[in-house]
């Protein structure tokens, strides 16, 4: 949907307030500044038909949210940009491959959405909830398994699981814990410590903690890493699963030939721009790699 | 409320485990402050009357070494392996954790000076027996404080190179009032309290607590933050 005429430029969220009833979440560019929402609604954004992080139907009926969606979206590290202002818009239900080179902004992009990292400039929400000023409803729909484990060397197996469970608030904690560990197969180590665990059983360890959380949301970062045969075959028939069951999975891997017959559709980001999207449920704004959209490149040049 | 607590009790029962289960186990912490007061004693000489005066400044500086190792090994099991992030990343209020990882602190703390004193009660020929339930409080309220400071400050160092260095120098000058009030509580209880300013110097103790618990709750979840 190209801007709305009100749309216009100079816009503040208290303005926006005002006219539309809904409050809207500006990203800061700079002390004392707030992104405007000429900057923020990206003016090719006729190529995303259904961009809704920023409307506000005055009809009265609001489309459902994109599961996954992100608008000009991009994260600086000093002067470098991860993320370079990326577009990407997921439907709900949709399992989503996310390809692209080492250093590309695969990880970047799903730390963000997981609230690990907060954006430099742009706008990321699940579900229409701004990750970054809605971390904590976010967190309740987002199980996110990182390239680390991030389990307790310690603690048993089982144990790992019950603690995550509970700070989930997940009730009957041990019993889910026990039936996670089964799906992955490590029923037999539930009470073994994850100290003497090889990097493939910490790897199946993570993906059960992910199967207990039970989130509509699952970002999943190289799952297939560290894994045997008899571990990608689990993995792959995980994502099969979760694609039956309708869940929204955005699955970032080096493995394309593995993971795109998995995935309704895929996009590609290379240098952190997002360059191709395909297949279905996935829309985006492909940009070519090397240009930067202006309020990060304003800042990378400066 | 009680869900926050439910939820900080499981983050400190699992901080707890994994120190009782750990390699670098509390026993060899509690060793290490025992050494420190052994040492202190022979640097001090053999004059009983001169150990038993400095007494309530050694324990102290003891529980400071050992408890600045026992806080930031409470925040490096974290940093192994992305358990700090993963951690973050549950939908549980910033001030939870915290409050979980400062209870976990304190009740380490806490068994250190419990420990201690009597090492320092047999070490430096002093009968702690009459001044039990004050000194029990000193421990109690100082290892509160020790753990409220120390939990967000080893927050602030975990992902520093430099951290054992850092964390001390960041760390031991906020828990000056906090080491002045327990010393000074420790000797007017040791001493029997003639002046009757042990409560004034536990109140200031409990004070201490009080704001220190406050600010590290409110200002915690930025250090997780990135």
């Amino acid at each position: 949907m190209a801007p709305d005429a009100s749309y216009e430029a100079g816009f503040t969220s208290r303005v926006w307030r005002r006219r539309t009833g809904q409050r809207l979440h500006l990203t800061p560019i700079g002390a004392g500044r707030t992104l405007s929402l000429t900057h923020a609604v990206s003016p090719s954004a006729s190529s995303m038909p259904q961009t809704t992080i920023y409307s506000a139907p005055r009809t009265g009926q609001h489309p459902p949210p994109p599961a996954v969606a992100t608008d000009q979206l991009a994260r600086l590290f000093g002067r470098s940009a991860a993320l370079a202002g990326v577009s990407l818009r997921v439907e709900p239900g949709r399992v989503v491959a996310l390809l692209g080179p080492n250093g590309a902004g695969k990880t970047t992009l799903l730390r963000i959405l997981a609230t690990s990292l907060h954006p430099s400039f742009g706008v990321a929400a699940i579900h229409g909830l701004d990750v970054a000023h809605h971390a904590h409803a976010v967190r309740q729909m987002v199980a996110y398994l990182p390239h680390a484990t991030g389990l307790y060397d310690d603690l048993t197996a089982a144990e790992n699981l019950a603690f995550a469970a509970t700070l989930r608030r997940l009730p009957d904690a041990e019993d889910r814990a026990r039936r996670a560990l089964a799906a992955v197969g490590l029923t037999h180590e539930a009470d073994r410590r994850v100290r003497g665990f090889s990097a493939g059983m910490r790897r199946r360890l993570a993906l059960a903690r992910l199967l207990l959380a039970d989130a509509p949301v699952l970002l999943l970062d190289e799952p297939h890493a560290a894994l045997d045969a008899e571990g990608m075959a689990l993995v792959d028939r995980l994502l099969a699963g979760w694609r039956e069951e309708g869940r929204t999975v955005l699955v970032a891997s080096h493995q394309a030939q593995r993971i795109t017959p998995l995935a309704h559709g895929w996009a590609r980001l290379d240098g952190g721009l997002l360059v191709e999207v395909g297949g279905e449920g996935v829309t985006g704004e492909a940009r070519s790699a090397g240009r930067l959209p202006e309020p990060v490149g304003a800042v990378v040049e400066r | 409320m009680s869900d926050e607590l439910r939820l900080a009790w499981a983050i400190a029962r699992k901080d707890a485990l994994c120190e009782l289960r750990g390699r670098q186990a509390a026993g060899s912490t509690l060793f290490f402050a025992a050494l420190v007061l052994l040492l202190f004693g022979f640097a001090l000489g053999p004059d009983t009357r001169r150990l038993a005066e400095a007494a309530p400044g050694l324990l102290w500086l003891a529980v400071v070494f050992g408890g600045l190792l026992t806080v930031a090994r409470l925040h490096q099991l974290e940093a192994e392996d992305g358990a700090l992030d993963e951690l973050a990343r549950y939908p549980v209020e910033r001030r939870t954790i915290y409050l979980g990882k400062a209870l976990a602190g304190g009740m380490a703390v806490i068994v250190l000076g419990a420990v201690l004193l009597p090492v320092v009660g047999v070490l430096y020929g002093i009968d702690l027996a009459p001044a039990a339930l004050p000194l029990a409080l000193t421990v109690l309220l100082g290892g509160i404080g020790f753990a409220a400071v120390g939990t967000f400050y080893a927050a602030v160092t975990v992902r520093m190179r430099a951290r054992e260095v850092m964390l001390p120098l960041l760390m031991l000058p906020v828990i000056a009032p906090l080491l002045l009030g327990a010393v000074e509580a420790t000797a007017a209880a040791l001493s029997g309290d003639p002046f009757g300013e042990l409560g004034a110097w536990l109140q200031l103790l409990a004070g201490f607590d009080v704001v220190m618990l406050l600010a590290g709750a409110a200002g915690y979840g930025y250090l997780l933050e990135e």
